[in-house]
């Protein structure tokens, strides 16, 4: 990872030297006509989304996207504020339905399964698409309740005891039972902001997702703290479809496989971590990676 | 730094420093204006409380009378009689008379008389019958008691009459005088607490008048207000709030809400009299009627209140249940309505307050109506407190002056532990997030 980290520090000090904004707008127009620059396809893909468009009101956020996500894969999505990562992270799960003006078209696909057919039930959709969110958010009551209110709302557990092995599995999975395991009936919102942060995680995956949506987890936190998420999104990757949207690219560059990069509503860029990183195909994933603006 | 900057600097500081005594006197003025307004304000508040005091302590004592009473067999029945009926068909007044003509044998004029009856509250005659029906076998005996003395006599041993007046000015008169004074030489004169005051209802002798029919009637009409207000209240601010889109519609529900909390409080009584009792037929007086008309009036309070409260329920709280998969009915009353319920019921609690002290919708629908007994229900005729204080502070009697005050004492004191009370449910629900 550090390698990947140097040789995208090397580009920018190359690029340095190059032409200035104008090129980059010029880069825009074409954009817009040209799609996609990179391999949105994968084999046996999580979720499809096609020709994706999300409007607020009158106004279009996203525009036309395309992309595969791809199953035990970290995905970061990466961006300047306002590119409508967030915006297209959200509507994975349809959480943007709790916004009234919003409005998305096209066609997200689970296992073959349209999520915005009218006819599918959400509850059952966020419950195998979970979502972690840029400030921790843990309910207002003790650390086991935190953990035990998605299976319990779920059915999924079938006694106590069950319930019990629900918390004490999820805790583990986000690495922070060593951390509470004797303080379980202490409020949630008592923990450090890291804490929290993994506790939500654990609330997530207690509910047993397929897919785990972050939304800048890491942004709120401190560089320990979010050395600790990074590593545990690293470990949950065994086991989940992860999707993230980060402000920093070193994190993009750190915990995913696939990176995607949003600008001004359209997807650019999409590749592996590493092609990204270092060779950047497109004019404006290249100006953003080093830092020419973002 | 060269020099041109350098004098541009020193200048800049010395119209800065120039203006900074001006700034702080502003400042200092300012904190003299704000603590001068609550000063004024404890000043106004500490008034009323020492007014009202000052007026209604002494209503919480009450001159009895020690008599001597024979309780005469040929007067109330002869001896071993246990009956109830013919027990409490005996001429109890009788008796109260006779024993006052005992204590005083040089009064034998048939004016002077009156004015030696008149010592003693007509409560008296109830009193000794109540004492005969609990126990019959004290006909034919003699035993010391003490009745409540008319409230004139109480008036002036509490000192309200001002004796250098003339006579025909007085309610006391100079007879009347010299008995009392004589009673107080044997000791037969007493203040003691007054029981009456908490235990009766209404009355038109100030001594035999109690608060406890207006705070039953009160308490009555405040319980079906509660019932129906908060329950109707919250349910209306969750739709509004969580489940109703936001349109042309509801922009003017709410428009309708916020008006209708700033309804003069009789339009609503005129809208009980109308609805309630003009159309639907229900009783007049009763506490049903004043409880709905107190509910259509705490609504928009309650409503306008819950609202607030869960606007400011933070909206990760809502994200992070539906992130977990719960349904937005499961995110509202798992997760919302908790939160937003410490809110919820401080606005309840201090729209009862506001129903508690409210007069005007309740002349509308009748329940100024002069009421003794002490209602037993929602549907039997009552006073409420303020009420009751409207009328006695109405009645020209002095002693009533005092009770007027004593009773917006206890109309205060619930006042105050039901905004106490908001508080303390504030602080142990509050939760942080």
């Amino acid at each position: 990872m550090d390698e990947v980290i140097n040789r995208s520090s090397t580009i920018a000090r190359e690029l340095k030297t190059g032409s200035g904004a104008e090129v980059g707008m010029q880069v825009l127009k074409e954009s817009q006509s040209s799609g996609t620059v990179g391999d949105i396809y994968v084999d046996d893909p999580r979720m499809t989304c096609r020709n994706v468009n999300v409007y607020y009101g009158d106004k279009q956020a996203i525009f036309d996207i395309d992309l595969d996500i791809a199953k035990h894969q970290v995905i970061s999505m990466i961006g300047p504020s306002g590119c409508g990562k967030s915006t297209f992270l959200r509507c994975l799960n349809r959480m943007n339905d709790t916004i009234d003006i919003c409005k998305v078209t096209g066609q997200i696909k689970m296992e073959g399964q349209d999520i915005y057919d009218g006819g599918l039930d959400v509850v059952p959709l966020r419950a195998s698409v979970g979502m972690v969110f840029q400030k921790p958010n843990p309910f207002p009551k003790s650390i086991y309740d935190n953990i035990g209110y998605g299976p319990r709302i779920h059915g999924l557990n079938d006694n106590k005891d069950h319930l019990d092995e629900i918390v004490e599995t999820s805790l583990k999975k986000a690495g922070l039972w060593e951390e509470v395991k004797d303080r379980l009936d202490h409020p949630g919102t008592g923990l450090s902001g890291g804490q929290q942060q993994r506790l939500c995680i654990a609330r997530a995956i207690a509910v047993s997702p397929e897919v785990i949506l972050m939304d800048e987890p890491c942004s709120a936190l401190d560089p320990i703290a979010t050395a600790k998420i990074e590593e545990l999104i690293d470990e949950l990757r065994e086991n989940y479809t992860i999707a993230i949207v980060t402000h920093a690219m070193q994190q993009a560059a750190r915990v995913s496989q696939r990176t995607a990069y949003f600008h001004l509503g359209k997807l650019i860029e999409v590749g592996e971590t590493d092609q990204i990183f270092t060779a950047p195909r497109h004019r404006l994933t290249e100006d953003y990676i080093t830092g020419r603006f973002g | 730094m060269n020099k041109q900057q350098q004098q541009q600097h020193e200048r800049s500081m010395s119209r800065v420093e120039k203006g900074l005594a001006r700034r702080y006197r502003q400042e200092r003025n300012f904190k003299r204006l704000g603590l001068g307004a609550i000063l004024m304000g404890l000043l106004f508040v500490s008034f009323l409380f020492i007014s009202i005091f000052a007026n209604g302590y002494t209503a919480f004592q009450q001159t009895f009378v020690k008599l001597d009473v024979f309780y005469d067999p040929e007067v109330i029945a002869p001896v071993g009689e246990t009956d109830p009926d013919v027990l409490s068909a005996g001429h109890y007044g009788g008796l109260v008379k006779a024993t006052m003509r005992e204590l005083f044998p040089s009064v034998t004029n048939r004016r002077d008389k009156k004015k030696l009856y008149g010592l003693i509250s007509t409560g008296a005659a109830f009193q000794i019958r109540e004492r005969v029906m609990q126990d019959p076998s004290v006909i034919g005996q003699r035993e010391s008691i003490w009745v409540p003395a008319d409230d004139d006599v109480d008036m002036l041993i509490k000192g309200h009459i001002d004796l250098s007046l003339p006579e025909s000015d007085r309610r006391i008169k100079d007879d009347q005088l010299s008995w009392i004074q004589g009673m107080q030489e044997d000791g037969r004169v007493e203040k003691r607490f007054n029981t009456t005051f908490f235990a009766a209802g209404d009355s038109r002798e100030p001594e035999l008048s109690g608060i406890k029919g207006a705070a039953v009637g009160s308490f009555f009409t405040l319980l079906i207000c509660l019932a129906i207000s908060f329950p109707v209240g919250v349910a209306a601010a969750v739709y509004l709030e969580e489940v109703a889109p936001k349109n042309r519609w509801t922009d003017l529900i709410e428009v309708n809400i916020n008006n209708l909390a700033a309804v003069p409080s009789i339009v609503f009584g005129l809208l009980g009299l109308a609805v309630f009792i003009n159309f639907f037929g229900l009783p007049r007086s009763v506490p049903l009627v004043g409880g709905l008309v107190l509910a259509l009036m705490t609504l928009p309070t309650i409503i306008i209140a819950s609202r607030v409260a869960l606007k400011s329920v933070p909206p990760s709280i809502r994200e992070a249940a539906l992130g977990v998969g719960a349904s937005p009915m499961q995110t509202i009353t798992h997760h919302v309505l908790p939160l937003a319920l410490p809110g919820m019921l401080t606005g309840t609690i201090i729209g009862m307050a506001q129903a508690l002290g409210e007069t005007a919708p309740l002349l509308m629908i009748g329940m100024v109506a002069f009421i003794v007994d002490i209602p037993g229900g929602a549907m039997d005729p009552s006073a409420v407190l303020p009420v009751q204080i409207y009328l006695w502070a109405d009645s020209p009697e002095r002693a009533f002056v005092e009770r007027t005050s004593a009773a917006i004492m206890v109309l205060l004191v619930f006042l105050i532990s039901m905004n106490l009370l908001a508080v303390w449910l504030r602080k142990k629900f509050e939760r942080r997030w």
